[in-house]
């Protein structure tokens, strides 16, 4: 028995498969960040379609959408945008760069330098950039959907762990099915769809909609179960590092974006599981024994939450 | 389901067969262990029954084919007459109407013969109906099979049945029914394979392997059994006399032909007495001892002799002279309707109260057993009061009687008679006799010298640690050199055989003690009351030139028996624990442990209530545990099926629980039923993924819906009113199927 979905989620997630074959769980998880004010890191191979996803939901939100190409010699100003000198007016005139956007695509965000990586790391963290001394708040929403690419090695610096916390969420686009792909085949012979996609969500209602998701209930007995899962991934023998209190944090509000857009005002232990391996996996550093035994953090995620009992009573108070 | 009907060949036919062989073994025990005769009218209808399922039968046709069998039956067995006059139809109808009103009642009993078989055939017809199912439809019979050989089993171990071949029969049929079974359920879970498993292919083997199974079980060695037949105690337990072997009730009984075994205590009140002195009662005497119990020995020329209650017994226990005597009266009041009379030693007269004009008295001379006669034939009658001389024996006398002034060609018949000792008794006995007497020159002497032997501490008084003896032991031997622990047959018997041994003449006494002291009434007498426990058995030896003297070998009893030694003149009691015998308390409770006789103190301290209640446990101990065993096992059954009851419970004690609380409580006790009945839920699944499980387990959507708004209670808080009242519906279709 499925929840009945939140009307307005619909409507978006219906606009995003009018481009998009497939991937309808990707689009979801990338919804749940964008209402629940997290960003997105999408770690998948060239050409599966993280950027058409992106601009899609920028499309069909009516928002700002900005790309950034991250490259090795990206500087940190073409990120945050600079101050020129502007001659006629005699004074520094603001240039703002593409972070000031509502939905930044931050592609290929391991080949860049730590030190523009750190110009947005900052930006999506404290939702503001300060360039020249003078600060500028960014837009709200504000989302950033990072993609990385897993298979090159050679001239890429990885996000340092403690700068993955700052994703909401870490996902993998994965192939299409065969099915899917012919799918994608019979569209791209017509023309690119994405440029005809209108917008079906004003920015004004998306915030309302983020107002929303903090209203959903989150039971006194759920908040002490995802207590108990990051508690367990921290003491969990194959682990290094276990999920953060931000991960704890990031875990409840997802699941409450989860919940909203299926229509209910409260969680049920159902969301927290569901979002658990894509909120917690890339908070956890294993052992390199545990990494050398093939296990994954994703492994991890899932037997903890096997060991750990729902909460199918209400807490005696 | 459909059922698909095997084909009609020889093996569909020899399931048939055997099924009737296994059913016969049902009805072969019945003839030698219970009176169910007609057998083969039974066995013949079981035969039919199973022949009409073999030819697909209508059931209608064939149900009326099977009454007329079953009242063709009936009415052969037991009414006259033509079958087709059908006036004995009525009277097997009034039988079966009364018969109803007596199984209302419970009282089992009263069933008449007509209505047990009636009984019996719709028995067999629904087993016939059951082997029919289990064999077509199920195409299993090994339930029946296993049940056949646990009461066969059970009927060879407890009873005089003997399953040797039985058991042979059993598995042979059984083993081949299993196979033959076998070969049709696979033949229907591969239709399409099924020339592959032609029935020549299967059956050989089956034959051979059941053939060489059965043939080892046979040939091969068996252990022997883990514990002594039972039988021979079982059946000595179900024999309602009163002093046979085996666990019995104490009471008086008339078959002493195999003693031993524990006694349960029974305070039935036999009869009460007003006595002007304490004495035993005597029923009657024996006088063959068997080696197991005792017997009377028939002889042709005693008559029983008949006379009235103003007449004088014919009886005479005493030499004349040989006493001195006084005159004393009892009278008995009956309180259990026996056609036999109690009376003290040296019995003169019987008075019977107004109202038995009638009344005659047979005396056997045999056993000195009086029977009444109220009305021409025996029946109990009373209150009667008893004249009798009481007996004060000269000790002189006693010790002047000896072996000599037994000689003489009368006196032959009478010493072979009460010197009887069976032929294996064993030497050591007759060797522990003389041992005890061989310092000692009188008769006098030497039974009192037996008589004390027995209240030598190695011997222990007691009623529930008794042994039965084995077939090939003696009951005096066993007592004597191996348990030295019983109670008055123990004691009395060895006594008798010891006396015996050495040459003095000597019967065994049955009767009851003097009874409990009630009271003392205002003309001196005193008032007793006898009970069954008061049963007693006891020795007495005959003394040329004085008659018989009572003698009481048991630890713990005394009989108040005179002696008066004529040198000084003055009457001493012998009394054989040293009691003051003048205190009416000091009459012992036979049968009854000490603990309870003090219980009757008014002021008893608290540890004397403590052994008293210990005492109650150890008396009851029996009753405990077979009510605690009882208990144990109804609960054990009741939890076995709690998949049966539980749910029916819960639904109605959810019934009337409107608040929302007891979703939560309902719900969890749905949880458990559920995975009682086998559908586990992981720690980590969640409740939605569980009830989809479910769900799909049993095709209903009823606990999705159910777990939705447990969720929305749980997860969300109460918001609604009736959150319990809506989805009750679902809760009690899920917690249904759950007990299903």
């Amino acid at each position: 028995m499925r929840d009945q979905m939140n009307p307005v989620v619909d409507r978006i997630l219906g606009n995003i498969d009018k481009v998009m074959t497939g991937k309808r769980n990707v689009a979801e998880l990338s919804l749940i960040a964008l209402l629940a004010g997290g960003h997105v890191l999408l770690e998948d191979v060239p050409g599966v379609g993280k950027t058409m996803m992106v601009r899609a939901l920028a499309k069909s939100v009516s928002a700002k959408f900005r790309r950034i190409q991250f490259t090795p010699d990206l500087l940190p100003s073409d990120v945050t945008g600079v101050s020129i000198y502007n001659p006629k007016e005699m004074e520094f005139e603001f240039r703002p760069g593409p972070i000031l956007g509502n939905i930044i695509l931050a592609d290929e965000i391991n080949r860049t330098s730590p030190k523009t990586q750190s110009a947005l790391l900052e930006g999506m963290e404290e939702h503001s950039v300060t360039v020249d001394g003078v600060t500028h708040i960014l837009d709200k929403p504000f989302f950033v959907m990072a993609t990385q690419n897993p298979i090159d090695y050679e001239g890429t610096y990885p996000l340092p762990e403690a700068q993955l916390d700052r994703f909401l969420l870490k996902m993998k686009m994965g192939y299409p099915a065969p099915n899917e792909e012919m799918e994608v085949l019979n569209r791209a012979q017509r023309s690119l769809p994405i440029e005809d996609l209108q917008p079906v969500v004003s920015l004004e209602e998306l915030r309302g909609l983020q107002q929303s998701i903090k209203e959903v209930v989150v039971d006194e007995s759920l908040k002490r179960y995802i207590v108990e899962l990051s508690g367990r991934t921290r003491s969990h023998s194959s682990v290094y590092l276990g999920v953060s209190p931000r991960g704890s944090i990031a875990l409840m509000k997802a699941a409450q974006a989860y919940a909203f857009i299926y229509g209910r005002d409260y969680v049920i232990p159902d969301d927290v599981q569901y979002l658990a391996p894509s909120v917690f996996a890339h908070r956890i550093i294993l052992k390199s024994e545990a990494r050398f035994e093939g296990i994954t953090p994703e492994d991890i995620v899932n037997r903890v939450m096997a060991r750990v009992p729902v909460p199918v009573q209400r807490l005696v108070k | 389901m459909k059922i698909v009907k095997p084909k009609k060949d020889a093996a569909y036919f020899l399931l048939f067969v055997f099924s009737f062989l296994l059913l016969w073994e049902w009805l072969r025990p019945l003839k030698e262990l219970t009176d169910t005769g007609h057998i083969s009218i039974f066995l013949s209808f079981v035969f039919v029954s199973l022949m009409m399922t073999y030819f697909n039968m209508p059931a209608i046709p064939g149900a009326l084919i099977k009454i007329i069998i079953i009242l063709y039956s009936v009415h052969t067995m037991f009414y006259d007459g033509a079958f087709f006059s059908f006036k004995w139809v009525s009277g097997l109808f009034t039988e079966v109407i009364s018969n109803a009103n007596f199984i209302v009642n419970a009282n089992w009993t009263e069933i008449s013969n007509e209505f047990r078989t009636l009984l019996f055939f719709i028995l067999l017809w629904l087993l016939t109906y059951l082997i029919s199912y289990w064999l077509i439809n199920r195409k299993q019979i090994f339930v029946f099979f296993f049940m056949t050989l646990v009461y066969i089993t059970v009927l060879d171990t407890f009873t005089p049945y003997n399953a040797d071949a039985a058991i042979v029969r059993t598995v042979f049929a059984g083993f081949f029914m299993l196979g033959l079974l076998s070969y049709y359920r696979m033949g229907l879970k591969e239709l399409a394979k099924k020339n592959l498993y032609s029935a020549k292919k299967w059956m050989i083997p089956l034959a051979a392997m059941v053939v060489l199974s059965v043939g080892i079980g046979y040939a091969a060695p068996k252990a022997g059994p883990i514990w002594p037949d039972p039988v021979p105690f079982i059946t000595s337990y179900n024999q309602d006399s009163g002093e046979g072997s085996g666990v019995q009730k104490v009471g008086y009984g008339t078959d002493d032909s195999a003693l031993g075994g524990p006694f349960i205590g029974d305070d039935t009140v036999v009869f009460s007495a007003e006595a002007d002195g304490r004495h035993y009662w005597r029923i009657e005497t024996k006088d063959v001892y068997t080696g197991k119990g005792w017997i009377t020995e028939k002889s042709d020329t005693a008559m029983p002799v008949e006379f009235r209650p103003e007449q004088p017994i014919p009886m005479q226990p005493f030499e004349p002279g040989g006493v001195k005597t006084e005159e004393r009266t009892s009278t008995v009041t009956p309180k259990i309707g026996y056609p036999h009379l109690v009376y003290p030693l040296g019995v003169k007269r019987v008075d019977a109260g107004a109202g038995y004009s009638s009344l005659q008295f047979m005396l056997d001379p045999e056993t000195e057993k009086i029977t009444s006669l109220p009305d021409g034939q025996s029946g109990s009658f009373g209150p009667y009061s008893l004249t009798f001389d009481y007996p004060v024996y000269s000790v002189d006398k006693l010790k002047e009687a000896g072996k000599e002034d037994m000689a003489g060609e009368q006196n032959a018949a009478f010493l072979e008679k009460y010197t009887q000792v069976p032929e294996g008794l064993p030497e050591r006995v007759v060797n522990l006799a003389e041992e005890i007497t061989k310092d000692k020159q009188t008769w006098l002497e030497k039974a009192q010298a037996i008589e004390a032997y027995f209240h030598s501490n190695n011997f222990v008084y007691d009623q529930t640690n008794v042994a039965v003896p084995a077939d090939d032991q003696d009951y005096v031997d066993q007592f004597l050199f191996e348990t030295q622990r019983g109670y008055c047959d123990n004691f009395s018997t060895s006594m008798v055989v010891m006396m015996r041994s050495v040459g003095i003449p000597t019967r065994w006494v049955k009767g009851y003690t003097e009874g409990d002291y009630l009271d003392t009434a205002d003309d001196g007498r005193r008032q007793y009351e006898v009970t069954n426990n008061n049963a007693h058995s006891w020795v007495e030896g005959y003394f040329p030139g004085v008659g018989w003297v009572p003698f009481e070998p048991t630890q713990g009893f005394s009989n108040n028996v005179q002696f008066e030694n004529n040198t000084n003149n003055t009457p001493s009691t012998t009394v054989d624990n040293q009691e003051d015998v003048t205190a009416p308390e000091a009459s012992k409770k036979p049968d009854i442990p000490k603990e309870q006789v003090q219980a009757d103190k008014p002021a008893a301290s608290v540890s004397e209530r403590l052994k008293n209640a210990g005492a109650f446990l150890t008396d009851h101990f029996g009753k405990i545990l077979q009510t605690l065993l009882v208990l144990a096992v109804f609960l054990a059954i009741m939890y076995r099926l709690r998949g049966n009851w539980l749910p029916a419970f819960y639904i109605l004690l959810y019934k009337g629980k409107k608040q929302n609380k007891y979703l939560e409580k309902a719900y969890i006790v749905l949880l458990k039923q559920l995975r009682t009945y086998g559908l586990k839920r992981e720690d980590g699944q969640t409740l939605r993924d569980y009830a989809s499980y479910v769900d799909s387990f049993f095709a209903t959507s009823d606990m999705s819906r159910l777990t939705a708004k447990y969720e929305e209670y749980l997860y969300r808080g109460e918001r609604e009113e009736d959150m319990w009242q809506d989805v009750k519906k679902h809760w009690e279709n899920m917690i249904r199927k759950s007990g299903a």
